[in-house]
């Protein structure tokens, strides 16, 4: 069995709209996801994410390239993976009039699962006592719940989640990332498709960060947002002049428009604090800030907006939107 | 199988599919007991309300003037050859002027209420077909039902299946309930059925249960093309209505061989005779038999070409298409 559980080579989808438009999608995107652990999968509105896990689950065509789940090349053995794949796409699909069970029924019987799977889903996601209620009556956060259920009648090996706490109070929200990093805990493998770079953070072990159908980087959370490595915010009357000395001292010093200096490369605020005593200059503020994983998104989105703005401009090769991927 | 039990299951929960099929069977029952209501016997007190009312006409001014008038001058006023004899029972109301109420006929009505409640629910079984595929597209609970099960074909078919046999037992219930009672009453009134017209009602309503079924599972099939219960609702509407145009006012010859409604009665009808203005005569005028036979073997050929194309459209796409 191959050690990634996704991986893509190569994946393209092109598409042209009503008007005409040529549409790429997802540009040559070599995806991999490692087995077990939670797998972030971050990018902008419009970058394609949605549109590589469709391709994954087999609900759209790749124009080109490769996939394989669990080392199976698929969509031709999809049929054979899927039982160990379980996934919500974007919002949560259901037929409005059944009750959450019923639904969660007819789903538990294409697959040949007992009706205690059932049970036992529902009791996951707490919504025993409410499963007899019809769907369209499920606030945002139920539906949710309802089909991350779904997803567990499976017992899957995989589960994909796209933006899972999409609508769901601060309680459920934080029930479901426990339930996410037990799952990452007890050797599914989850990946994990939000806008919420905070829960990402939280939760992921690893993650992808794509932009434009493209994937800007991947690994280890840690090893992205660079362990240690941090910025001090420092707050002083005179900042030229404090600028000036850290700067002749070795700092990179960046002022931003906050009031503050930025200063990276020191090893300990102590430091700063002491130079510029010596010169007579008094900090007011002193913070260590540490490196997110925002940062590093908008970082890399940042410079493949840029990027891409400078290839449209040159090739006049339309890339994905928001609503032409989602 | 197990697939092809969930979606019986589905269908069966659906609620808008229930009620339909509660509408079908309403309409049938209610057409069933107003044929036999119009047709019962009449009673004693049917006769003396009409002889009360034939009664009550003959005294009126203008009946008696004109039975005055004829009497005088019976040639005048009833025509060359009358008689004085002919006035009153042609002038003065009669009983049985009151009383005409037609006597029930199951090969008559082969032909009028039967075929009316078919094409009822045929009608019907083409929404609860085209609903029951567009509640999927609607809710986009299909990607979902796909992520389960991922053999596109396998869904649709199973799918179709639970259409064609959900729609054949209600259709088959409903109209064997509507001939059954039209049976019952011609059987307690006395009146001879036949077993050639049983013979004929049994091969309609098997004909008629057939076409309620595929009709459903065209529907179905067309909503999986389009996506849409209410586009494709108009689709078949203009297929059936502005076809239906179309080969009645196009002057090219045979026109009316591919008419919906023709090859449908030819289906239903073994066989259905039409009038086509196109058809030239080497006679006269008036020797000149405009009317054509289709055959049952057309109808059958015309119905299952639209349906195999329909059906062979709709899996191709289905099996190839995002699903949003």
């Amino acid at each position: 069995m191959s050690a990634l559980v996704i991986e893509t080579s190569g994946l393209r989808k092109e598409f042209h709209t009503r008007r005409g438009r040529h549409i790429v999608a997802v540009h040559d995107l070599d995806l991999a996801v490692p087995a077990g652990g939670v797998h972030g999968f971050l990018g902008p509105n419009g970058s394609g994410k949605t549109t590589t896990i469709r391709m994954l689950l087999g609900l759209a065509r790749a124009s080109k390239g490769e996939m394989r789940l669990f080392g199976e090349p698929v969509p031709r053995h999809l049929p054979q993976v899927m039982r160990r794949v379980g996934a919500v796409v974007e919002q949560p699909k259901f037929v409005p009039t059944f009750t959450g069970r019923k639904n969660l029924s007819l789903l538990a019987g294409s697959i040949g699962a007992p009706s205690s799977t059932v049970d036992a889903a529902l009791a996951r996601v707490g919504l025993t006592g409410r499963d007899k209620e019809r769907y369209k009556g499920y606030s945002l956060g139920m539906k949710q719940r309802l089909a991350i259920a779904a997803t567990l009648l499976k017992s899957p090996d995989l589960l994909i989640l796209d933006e899972p706490t999409n609508g769901l109070d601060p309680a459920g929200i934080r029930d479901i990332r426990d339930m996410i990093r037990g799952l990452g805990e007890s050797g599914v493998t989850v990946l994990l498709s939000s806008h919420i770079l905070a829960e990402v953070q939280q939760v992921c072990h690893s993650v992808s960060i794509i932009g434009n159908g493209r994937l800007l980087a991947s690994g280890d959370v840690d090893d992205l947002v660079g362990a240690g490595a941090s910025t001090t915010r420092v707050r002083v009357a005179d900042q030229p002049t404090a600028a000036a000395h850290l700067e002749r001292a070795g700092y990179t010093v960046i002022s931003n428009g906050d009031g503050a200096l930025h200063v990276d490369g020191a090893t300990g605020p102590e430091q700063i604090t002491r130079l510029l005593a010596e010169h007579g200059l008094y900090v007011s503020e002193l913070t260590p800030v540490r490196r997110d994983l925002e940062s590093v998104f908008l970082q890399l989105t940042k410079d493949d907006t840029l990027a891409t703005t400078a290839t449209t401009a040159t090739a006049g090769t339309a890339t994905a939107t928001d609503g032409g991927t989602a | 199988m197990r697939l092809l039990l969930v979606e019986l299951n589905r269908f069966r929960s659906r609620r808008a599919i229930a009620l339909m099929l509660l509408a079908a069977a309403l309409v049938a029952a209610i057409l069933a007991t107003t044929t036999i209501y119009e047709s019962r016997p009449l009673t004693d007190s049917d006769i003396a309300a009409a002889q009360a009312q034939a009664d009550a006409e003959a005294q009126q001014p203008y009946v008696q003037r004109d039975l005055a008038r004829c009497e005088k001058h019976p040639r005048r006023f009833m025509g060359p050859g009358a008689t004085v004899e002919d006035c009153e029972p042609n002038i003065v109301p009669q009983v049985e002027w009151y009383l005409y109420r037609p006597t029930l006929s199951l090969a008559e009505e082969r032909m009028d209420s039967g075929l009316a409640v078919l094409m009822i629910v045929s009608a019907v079984m083409i929404i609860v077909g085209t609903t029951f595929a567009g509640a999927d597209w609607a809710s986009g609970s299909i990607s979902n039902q796909l992520i389960f099960e991922p053999r596109r074909l396998r869904v649709w078919l199973a799918k179709a299946g639970a259409v064609f046999l959900g729609t054949l037992v209600v259709s088959a219930v409903v109209l064997v309930a509507f001939w059954v009672a039209l049976y019952v009453a011609a059987e307690s009134r006395g009146i001879p059925t036949g077993a050639a017209v049983q013979s004929e009602i049994r091969w309609m309503v098997g004909r008629g249960v057939l076409m309620a079924g595929v009709a459903a599972l065209g529907g179905f099939a067309l909503t999986m093309l389009l996506r849409h219960t209410v586009g494709t609702l108009a689709v078949m509407f203009a297929y059936a209505v502005g076809g239906e145009a179309l080969t009645a006012a196009l002057p090219v010859a045979g026109a009316g061989r591919w008419s919906l409604a023709n090859n449908v009665f030819a289906w239903l009808g073994d066989g259905h005779e039409y009038w086509d203005g196109t058809v030239t005569c080497s006679g006269g005028a008036f020797d000149c038999d405009q009317s054509v036979v289709l055959s049952l073997a057309g109808g059958v050929t015309y119905l299952g070409v639209v349906l195999l194309v329909v059906v062979v459209l709709s899996m191709f796409f289905f099996r190839r298409r995002d699903i949003a």
